[in-house]
């Protein structure tokens, strides 16, 4: 009798498991970077739940935070986890997580997803990818000068400098005002170098100074430490700048408005916003353009983050209609407005007032530069340059003794 | 009793299956992976290429990992002498019959019960910052204005900065371990001593010094493990990208397995598990010479 019970019991239970499922659906697994209590998160979250209603399939979303990402997803899609869509930096999931995702070009196409996308950001995906569409980007971001507009007004200082030399002048100005006119943040520093660098020798130059370690032999490392070692003598970087550990000059003497210039991504508002107030003036230029450089204001390190779907997913049609929830339309609108940061619909073309001055920048760009411009590319060597550089930003060493350094670190 | 083989080994089955796929097996996997080329923990076998030592020739190459080495040998030699005299110190106070020894030890335990995120953000944005810190807030009030304008964070200081935070919250741990050492010490020992007419310090000396041989061991022991692993201190000293002044074998570890920070630069697990075989041994060799060195089996009580 116990067991004919138990029989009945389990059969039930799978009776009713089952009117569950056809009730509710399908499910997509959503494995995502931000944390639930961030802005994106929020957005992500609510996105998610129009979907289940227009859709009437679920979705798991799970939110794993950056290092939950970089660490985990690999291991459970090895281990073969359901895991539909995930996100990412866009280079890190078309770079290190390639052989995972699966080709969207078709979905892209029947859905006509390019019709209002941001057509570098879908070029940049592809080129990442090795020339096909295996993610959806969204969160563009720029990498830039950021700088309190306030302060060039006050200094009159009406047009962004496009070159070096318009920097220093307008340096000068901030300078003779009071205000530092540099500054930043361990974190951050050594992009500066790199985009100097860059700005002389392309990406590939750099990557190849990393790299091979050249860099006694490449005479463009030196011009370009002297244009620091020049801007640390005349006073026109932060005190504090070789010393600063992230947040603190950001969030300090940047948003505080003491420092009026710091090389940063279009996040930098959104990260601040709590320390400045919401009537902070952002302005932004790109990296100025150098005397005998190959590249100018036309190269930047632009991306975004990527929604890339499991090629082993079952649910790949409701995954990118799922993305597109997110990335077009009313969602896409709604994670710009509440994390201040760049539509990725390009119908979406109303820009956060604090990210307006960013909207020339982004459209001006015609080059893109990965994280940096390669000057991390070398994991053996950025602890040494920084540390380089640090120095050379503080005037503890010449510009001859930062080649000097690198050169020894490097052999 | 009749022993039942059958039911003993049905009871012990779990825990050994369970230690050897926990313990054993990620212990050979890693030992094996550091023989190979692999691009990521989870790469399967197939895709391994065997290399040999190479990893480890890598390793010896490459003058960040001695750096690593390096500062990892300076939190635990230096570090470790200051917090090992000073939680011994603490304790001895704690047991001398102090008033309120219960609030002080609760005092002192305190920062272990707070998130080491905390605590560092607490060193860097409060102690140790340039603007408002309590650093140059003290020394520009006593006049030390050299001082005051010191930049503790800057390449150099930054590593000891680093370092003396990390102590102050390790001082509690071990000075509960020496505490509950010296509680175990018969009173009638120093009674006996104190008519003899010996001091606090000759008490120290003869009696709860000698008595505390194991403790010591134990205690030397578990520092050694948590300093290997120091990892969180450093990545909140200098967050995003690593510098000389708090890179540890820890995190030169994760750069190699994770890759970079922002960089998305090349993985490889192989030299990931050449390091953490590396520390392992480390570990091992700390622990053999401790044992050489301090024999605590010559005194029962």
């Amino acid at each position: 009798m116990k067991k004919l019970i138990s029989l009945l019991l389990m059969v039930a239970l799978l009776i009713s498991t089952a009117g569950i499922v056809s009730a509710e659906g399908k499910t997509v697994v959503y494995w995502t970077m931000w944390e639930s209590t961030e802005p994106q998160g929020k957005v992500l979250k609510q996105a998610a739940e129009a979907y289940e209603a227009s859709s009437g399939n679920k979705v798991d979303l799970q939110f794993k935070g950056r290092t939950g990402m970089r660490e985990g997803l690999q291991p459970a899609l090895d281990a073969g986890t359901t895991i539909d869509v995930f996100d990412e930096d866009l280079d890190r999931v078309n770079n290190t997580w390639r052989a995972y995702t699966r080709d969207l070009e078709e979905l892209a196409a029947a859905a006509n997803y390019e019709e209002t996308s941001n057509a570098g950001l879908m070029a940049a995906a592809r080129e990442a990818a090795g020339g096909t569409l295996k993610s959806i980007p969204y969160q563009p971001f720029v990498f830039a000068f950021f700088y309190n507009a306030a302060i060039f007004e006050e200094c009159g200082i009406a047009e962004v400098p496009a070159t070096w030399d318009e920097l220093l002048a307008a340096c000068e100005l901030i300078k003779a005002k009071g205000y530092v006119p540099i500054t930043s943040d361990d974190a951050y520093i050594i992009t500066n170098f790199g985009y100097h660098l860059a700005r002389l020798i392309g990406e590939e130059g750099v990557r190849r100074v990393v790299d091979n370690g050249e860099w006694a032999e490449e005479p463009a490392v030196l011009t370009a430490a002297k244009a620091y070692e020049d801007l640390a003598k005349k006073g026109y970087l932060s005190p504090t700048i070789g010393s600063a550990v992230w947040p603190s000059n950001q969030n300090g003497e940047l948003a505080f408005g003491e420092a009026a210039i710091y090389l940063n991504g279009s996040w930098l508002p959104n990260e601040v916003k709590d320390m400045t107030g919401p009537d902070f003036r952002w302005g932004c230029f790109s990296y100025p353009s150098v005397e005998n450089g190959i590249n100018g204001v036309e190269a930047s390190n632009f991306g975004a983050q990527v929604l890339a779907i499991n090629k082993d997913s079952a649910v790949a049609q409701e995954t990118f209609d799922l993305i597109q929830v997110i990335t077009k339309g009313e969602f896409d609108a709604l994670l710009s407005k509440e994390s201040i940061g760049i539509p990725a619909d390009s119908s979406n073309t109303e820009w956060p007032p604090m990210l307006s001055a960013v909207k020339n920048v982004m459209d001006s760009l015609a080059t893109r530069f990965s994280w940096a411009a390669g000057i991390e590319n070398n994991v053996n060597m950025t602890p040494y340059i920084k540390q380089a550089f640090q120095q050379l930003c503080g005037g503890q060493i010449t510009a001859v003794q930062f080649v000097e350094t690198l050169e020894t670190a490097s052999k | 009793m009749k022993q039942n083989k059958t039911m003993v080994v049905a009871f012990l089955a779990p825990a050994v299956i369970f230690f050897c796929l926990i313990f054993i097996y990620p212990i050979i996997r890693t030992i094996a992976m550091s023989l190979f080329s692999v691009e990521n923990v989870t790469s399967p076998i197939r895709d391994w290429t065997f290399t040999g030592v190479k990893n480890y020739i890598t390793l010896a190459q490459t003058s960040l990992f001695w750096q690593s080495m390096w500062n990892i040998f300076r939190i635990w030699a230096a570090g470790g002498i200051v917090v090992m005299a000073l939680a011994l110190l603490f304790a001895v106070i704690l047991n001398s019959g102090i008033r309120f020894k219960r609030f002080f030890r609760a005092v002192m335990y305190a920062p272990n019960i707070v998130s080491a995120v905390a605590l560092a953000t607490m060193w860097l944005q409060y102690v140790f910052a340039n603007r408002w810190g309590m650093l140059t807030n003290f020394f520009s009030w006593v006049g030390l204005e050299e001082l005051a304008a010191t930049q503790w964070t800057a390449s150099g200081n930054k590593f000891w900065a680093m370092t003396f935070a990390y102590c102050f919250g390790m001082v509690g741990y071990h000075m509960l371990i020496f505490s509950s050492g010296i509680e175990k010490i018969p009173q009638e020992y120093y009674e006996a001593s104190a008519i003899d007419g010996a001091g606090r310090v000759a008490q120290f000396r003869r009696i709860t010094f000698p008595m505390l041989k194991g403790v010591i061991k134990t205690n030397i022991t578990m520092w050694t493990i948590t300093s290997v692993g120091f990892f969180i201190w450093s990545q909140l000293f200098s967050t995003v990208t690593t510098d000389l002044d708090t890179i540890t074998p820890m995190v030169y570890m994760y750069l190699q397995v994770f890759s970079a920070g922002n960089a998305v630069t090349a993985r490889e697990a192989g030299l990931g598990a050449a390091v953490g075989v590396t520390l392992g041994l480390c570990v091992v060799l700390v622990f053999v010479v401790t044992n050489l060195l301090i024999h605590n089996d010559e005194l029962e009580y």
